[in-house]
């Protein structure tokens, strides 16, 4: 395989790829916590990102936790945890109320 | 002058491949044409090798920009006429299809052209086969079985993410849509071997969808990324999209500016490729950065941009 004709691909998760540097990284992780917070609460969900530690926190209202790596797990967690398909696309997040489209 | 028409599915590995044999020397001088659906392109940007380079965005050249495709193929022409005796000529023209081409209709279109049929021989129809994601696309897309059908050369892209079984069925499902066309494979664009075959694996049992009118047609959508759409917003929305809807969002590709560089960004349904790092824009200066194409079909184009501004903290009905 080549390596050579192409440019170089950032490194890790390519949802962290817009983060080159330390405090870059972590300042990108705080503000993944917190686009998070905004859009879980009306999936009864909620999130934490410390910084101390890898992964995100999901939890429940009742309680429950789960820590995840990454975004793609993030999504999948919260369909596990609520029973219900996640969707950016439902009425909820395209301005036509509470209701699945 | 020889013409070579380089196809396949979106997200096959079209331009990938194009890249490699550009940097290894094939195609010699040849003047690349690149088709885009999108108004937006974005495939030229990894193209920087070509001597020389048009870009024919915003139309599919078998269907809608088919015109503009027949004006630029007679400029080429007209181009090379116009050199002296004695001068270098241009000798080959590689052209890369739009994802949603029939590379058939395009040749079709090239030979029955008064003036380019002249001037340019078609002699080589080359589609690139995603070994991921083909045959999916071979059970449901009438598309993507034409685009098989009209190859003389298939090239199996992606080896190196499939197992042999698959891999295996794959390849004897294309040795029965087109017994005649040559098999090869290819990681990263660079020539690969193919697995020796396991025992008699069958080609897969594709459904009839020769009548099939039910899906609806795959568009693409552009999305701008203004100033209060950062990366990590963006990521956010585009990871929960391709989660719930990657078998409707077939491609999603475009540059984004961020802390870490431009970033290249490219997915195939839920495949997201680590995004490549571009150097800063020199030459293509007209080039728009922050603009993401989305193609796939099942939702309103709409809808995207209110989601991902409602994912940004934005107001959920705000529009551009």
């Amino acid at each position: 395989m080549c390596s050579s004709c192409g440019f170089p691909a950032a490194p890790g998760h390519w949802t962290e790829a817009g983060a080159a540097t330390a405090p870059d990284r972590l300042r990108s992780r705080f503000r993944r916590a917190q686009v998070l917070q905004a859009i879980l609460p009306a999936l009864g969900l909620s999130a934490h990102d410390g910084g101390q530690v890898p992964g995100i926190q999901i939890s429940t209202l009742s309680g429950h936790h789960e820590i995840v790596r990454d975004l793609d797990e993030v999504w999948a967690a919260a369909e596990r945890m609520t029973g219900k398909k996640i969707d950016p696309l439902d009425r909820r997040f395209i301005g036509g109320g509470d209701e699945e489209a | 002058m020889r013409l070579t028409v380089l196809g396949g599915y979106l997200g096959s590995g079209k331009t990938t491949w194009l890249r490699h044999q550009l940097h290894a020397g094939q195609f010699g001088d040849a003047h690349i044409v690149v088709n885009e659906a999108a108004e937006t392109p974005i495939d030229d940007a990894l193209l920087s090798q070509a001597k020389q380079l048009s870009v024919l965005a915003g139309g599919c050249a078998c269907c809608d920009a088919k015109s503009q495709l027949i004006t630029l193929l007679r400029e080429i022409c007209d181009e090379r006429s116009n050199i002296e005796s004695g001068g270098k000529r241009l000798n080959q023209i590689v052209l890369e299809t739009s994802g949603l081409a029939d590379p058939g209709a395009i040749v079709d279109a090239v030979c029955t052209d008064a003036v380019l049929v002249h001037h340019i021989l078609v002699i080589e129809i080359v589609v690139a086969v995603d070994s991921l994601h083909a045959l999916d696309q071979l059970r449901t897309e009438p598309l993507g079985r034409r685009q098989i059908e009209t190859a003389d050369r298939l090239i199996l892209t992606k080896v190196d993410e499939v197992d042999t079984e698959p891999l295996m069925r794959l390849r004897a499902t294309l040795a029965v849509l087109n017994p005649g066309a040559s098999v090869s494979a290819a990681i990263k664009g660079s020539n690969s071997d193919l697995p020796s075959a396991i025992g008699d694996v069958l080609p897969e049992e594709l459904p009839d969808i020769s009548g099939a009118t039910s899906r609806p047609p795959i568009f693409p959508a552009r999305i701008v990324l203004d100033d209060t759409i950062d990366w990590t917003a963006f990521s956010v929305w585009l990871s929960a999209l391709l989660y719930a809807r990657g078998d409707d969002v077939v491609r999603v590709k475009g540059v984004v500016r961020t802390p870490a560089g431009r970033l290249l960004l490219q997915s195939v349904r839920r495949a997201v490729q680590s995004p490549e790092i571009l150097p800063e824009q020199t030459n293509d200066a007209n080039r728009e950065d922050n603009v993401i194409v989305v193609i796939g079909r099942g939702y309103r184009a709409e809808d995207l941009t209110k989601s991902l501004r409602s994912f940004s903290g934005d107001r959920a009905d705000r529009t551009d």
